[in-house]
């Protein structure tokens, strides 16, 4: 709110999304998969297994490849994107947190070195030194999902954090021990479908067999575990945000739908993957490929559904997703929105509209572009100027509902979804005056001719 | 609107720890990552010339890929830090320096993972025997291409006057009189570096080589030591146009700093002045092994001192706008202890298993892993 602001016709959530989704697909593998190779290559030593230790190998390029380069550079993507779609919300997170992510910075450490190290020491040292160094890959790779899942859950469900501010309050939120199990089910699965692809690339038809079915284990483990986690997760949700994806509100259909859509991904993938433990030999990699996508499915369904039910918040009941706090919503009204806003406010040319433009820019920008996602153009589409003084007023009442310390029932809200209107009466004039100008011409006319 | 009104307001959480504590780990963790980015920067550099300039640097190309192979994931890994201990401190500077250029801020990171693929991509043309040294030249042009960038933001995030006119236009964004100097001024440190590391490989190697590859080890500690002598002659006339490039203020303000900014400032020069005169007396690099570390170790003693006085003159810059500045700190020494506690676990758990990786060796008849 209080910085320049990146036009980004994609916008700024849908670019995030992007990112992130890119980023944990591969950090879950890279969590799970140091754990698999870990165990597969610890089998292999033991049993003198060739198609086992054949399978890690070629495993710890999967590794190496997809999470050292692609996860490292994602990973230090988000908080770039992050830095730029929502500065103030960053820099509230690091000061929260900053001593969270330097210890997750250590384990990042150990990772990568002990990740590149085990890749470059096949044939060359001892296996017990090999072992050494993907053993210490895969507890540090799990220890920073433990860190780093503290943060993401604290979004969410900040629990008593709100009251001390304190760190380990943060941290041990509600959601924090049900989200690591869902998440560490995950890992393991992601690790399967992962590798099973490797494990189709065995020549021999019974050692592909046997590796297919071990990786089959994995997928099927992670797949229960998750299922555990999720539905923990749920219960261990505020009723207020757990009903809001049960369709509790007709308005947050789409958070319903994607609940529904992620747990039959979850069912499809484990017939999946029961198929290939109960016929490794007739595995194919189309199917392994399906598998993939439903697992994909279900992760970046629980994603957006995490992501959804947080909104109109970026951290839940303590800042909206336009970076205004709720204990400011009383001061933005008193005082107005572009005396805290100062690079919107170089939009304010001394013009109603002008000020509107700069209104639009501090408060709805950071989720509505002009005319690429979530365009107010085409929102306003149906819309005449009426309609849209009426919805400010009424977005306006509703930050009257988050004064006063009390938070309200999303549910309840008219715009369950978006952050309440906060400034002076004449910003508010003059956003309406704003927005009425994008309002497209015939539109107007037809409005204004009735 | 005048500049300084675009600074945004503090962030109402407290700093949670010391300030000194926070500039500490920043410098120090920043020292880690300028290494090892020189090592990327200056590696990818050479080897494009290696591999490109002339036939018969294959060891030099060699060594610059598997070198970062380690050094791009560690430089990443190791920028983490100073990216988190900025934020802390300078937070709204660091952010809308970001927002004034974010398609290059964000573009950073495409380069960074097109550059990290091209190095393997590389590694196993080359172990093929086919050509990589066009290869070698997009890649550096990516890791060249990221130093701009960040000395861009860097110069954005300390001059908050320049935000006005940059948020107008990305020209005006570049026009520093200082971003070429200090561009030149990380450029030249990581050739310097990179051409003692290729020289100081090559005195290693040659204990354990046969008769035959004395006359290539020779070559390639030449070609390095020749790299540092004329990237550091360089050095020493851009390290002086960058200090008089500075703007009038900044610069009277530094030297007016006493011995705090003075002696930093004086042991860099000094530090490159020895280095100049070390590789200039090395004539014969495999049997002048001293001279040679002596060089390396010069490059990254200078390279400390000068972290500490590119550090001061950031101060120096951002002092006008944050005259007023008041912030407020925590100080959670449970947690920190805790961060501290990990930190040395966790070093001390990469230098074993490094250590382990780098000398257990299989017994005669024993199977390796």
């Amino acid at each position: 709110m209080d910085y320049p602001i990146w036009d980004l016709a994609l916008g700024g959530g849908v670019l995030i999304g992007i990112v992130a989704i890119a980023h944990v697909v591969v950090s879950h593998f890279a969590v799970g998969g140091g754990l698999a190779i870990a165990l597969l290559e610890t089998l292999a030593v033991r049993r003198g297994d060739g198609a086992l230790r054949q399978l890690a190998y070629r495993g710890s390029w999967m590794l190496i490849l997809v999470s050292t380069v692609f996860g490292a550079i994602t990973g230090v993507g988000i908080w770039f994107t992050i830095g730029l779609i929502h500065p103030t919300a960053t820099s509230s997170l690091i000061r929260t947190f900053v001593w969270g992510w330097a210890i997750e910075w250590v384990f990042f450490i150990l990772e990568v070195t002990t990740a590149v190290a085990y890749v470059a020491t096949w044939n060359k040292v001892r296996p017990r030194t090999h072992l050494l160094l993907i053993w210490l890959y895969a507890f540090a790779a799990f220890m920073s999902l433990v860190v780093i899942q503290g943060i993401i859950s604290y979004m969410l469900t900040p629990g008593k954090w709100l009251e001390t501010q304190a760190f380990w309050d943060g941290i041990w939120n509600p959601t924090y021990v049900p989200g690591l199990v869902l998440r560490t089910g995950i890992c393991f699965f992601m690790a399967g479908a992962y590798l099973a692809f490797a494990a189709l690339r065995e020549q021999d038809a019974g050692a592909r067999g046997r590796l297919v079915r071990l990786m089959a284990v994995f997928q099927v483990v992670g797949v229960l575990v998750t299922y555990g986690g999720y539905r923990w997760w749920e219960v261990a949700l505020p009723e207020s945000i757990r009903a809001l994806f049960l369709g509790a509100s007709p308005k947050l259909a789409a958070l319903a739908a994607t609940r529904s859509f992620l747990l039959w991904a979850l069912a499809a993938y484990l017939v999946l993957v029961l198929f290939a433990l109960i016929a490794p030999r007739v595995q194919r990699w189309p199917v392994t490929a399906v598998a993939l996508i439903a697992a994909f499915a279900f992760f970046g369904g629980y994603e957006r559904l995490r992501e959804g039910a947080r909104k109109p918040y970026i951290i839940s009941d303590y800042m909206f997703s336009n970076g205004v706090l709720v204990s400011d919503i009383e001061r933005h009204n008193r005082e107005g929105i572009l005396a805290h806003a100062r690079w919107a406010a170089r939009d304010d040319d001394g013009s109603l509209e002008g000020k509107g433009r700069a209104v639009f820019r501090a408060q709805c920008a950071s989720c509505h572009t002009l005319d690429g996602y979530l365009s107010i153009r085409k929102l306003l589409a149906t819309a005449d100027a009426d309609t849209v003084n009426v919805i400010l007023e009424i977005m306006h009442e509703q930050g009257n509902a988050y004064t006063g310390g009390s938070v309200p029932e999303r549910t309840a809200l008219d715009y369950p979804v978006m952050p309440p209107f906060v400034g002076t009466a004449e910003e508010r004039r003059a956003l309406g005056v704003y927005l009425a100008t994008l309002i497209p011409a015939h539109v107007a006319e037809v409005r204004h001719g009735k | 609107m005048a500049s300084s009104e675009l600074i945004p307001a503090l962030d109402p959480m407290p700093v949670p720890g010391p300030l000194w504590l926070f500039h500490v780990l920043w410098v120090v963790t920043f020292f880690i990552h300028i290494l090892l980015v020189n090592a990327v920067l200056g590696g990818s550099v050479i080897a494009a010339w290696a591999g490109t300039a002339k036939p018969g640097r294959r060891s030099v190309v060699e060594l610059l890929l598997t070198l970062n192979t380690w050094a791009i994931p560690l430089s990443i890994t190791f920028g983490i830090a100073p990216l988190l201990f900025v934020q802390v401190v300078l937070g709204r500077f660091f952010y809308t320096a970001a927002l004034l250029v974010p398609g290059w801020w964000l573009g950073l990171l495409g380069l960074l993972m097109v550059g990290y693929y091209l190095n393997y991509l590389a590694k196993w043309r080359l172990a093929k025997g086919g050509a990589v040294g066009h290869w070698l030249v997009l890649q550096a042009i990516c890791f060249l291409l990221v130093a701009l960038i960040q000395v861009v933001v860097n110069l954005l995030h300390m001059q908050p006057e320049r935000w006005a006119s940059a948020a107008e236009s990305v020209v005006a964004a570049l026009r520093d009189p200082t971003l070429l100097p200090r561009f030149l001024h990380f450029l030249l440190a990581a050739l310097a570096m990179v051409g003692g590391v290729v020289a100081w490989v090559a005195v290693r190697r040659v204990s354990g080589a046969p008769a035959g590859g004395r006359a290539e080890l020779d070559a390639m500690a030449r070609f390095g030591v020749k790299f540092a002598l004329y990237a550091t002659l360089l050095q020493l006339i851009d390290g002086f146009w960058l200090l008089f490039a500075l703007p009038e203020e900044v610069l009277k303000a530094f030297m007016r700093s006493g011995p705090v900014a003075m002696i930093p400032l004086t042991l860099g020069i000094l530090a490159g002045v020895v280095l100049l005169v070390v590789l200039a007396q090395v004539h014969d690099p495999l049997a002048q092994g001293t001279k040679v570390r002596r060089a390396l170790e010069l490059v990254v003693g200078a390279t400390a001192v000068m972290v500490i006085t590119r550090h001061q003159v950031r101060e120096i810059y951002l002092a006008p706008a944050r005259a007023a500045e008041e912030l407020v700190t925590t100080a959670p020494w449970g947690l920190i202890a805790l961060f501290l506690v990990i930190f040395v676990a966790g070093v001390a758990a990469t230098v074993y298993a490094m250590v382990r990786a780098a000398t257990d060796r299989p017994a005669a008849g024993e199977q390796a892993a």
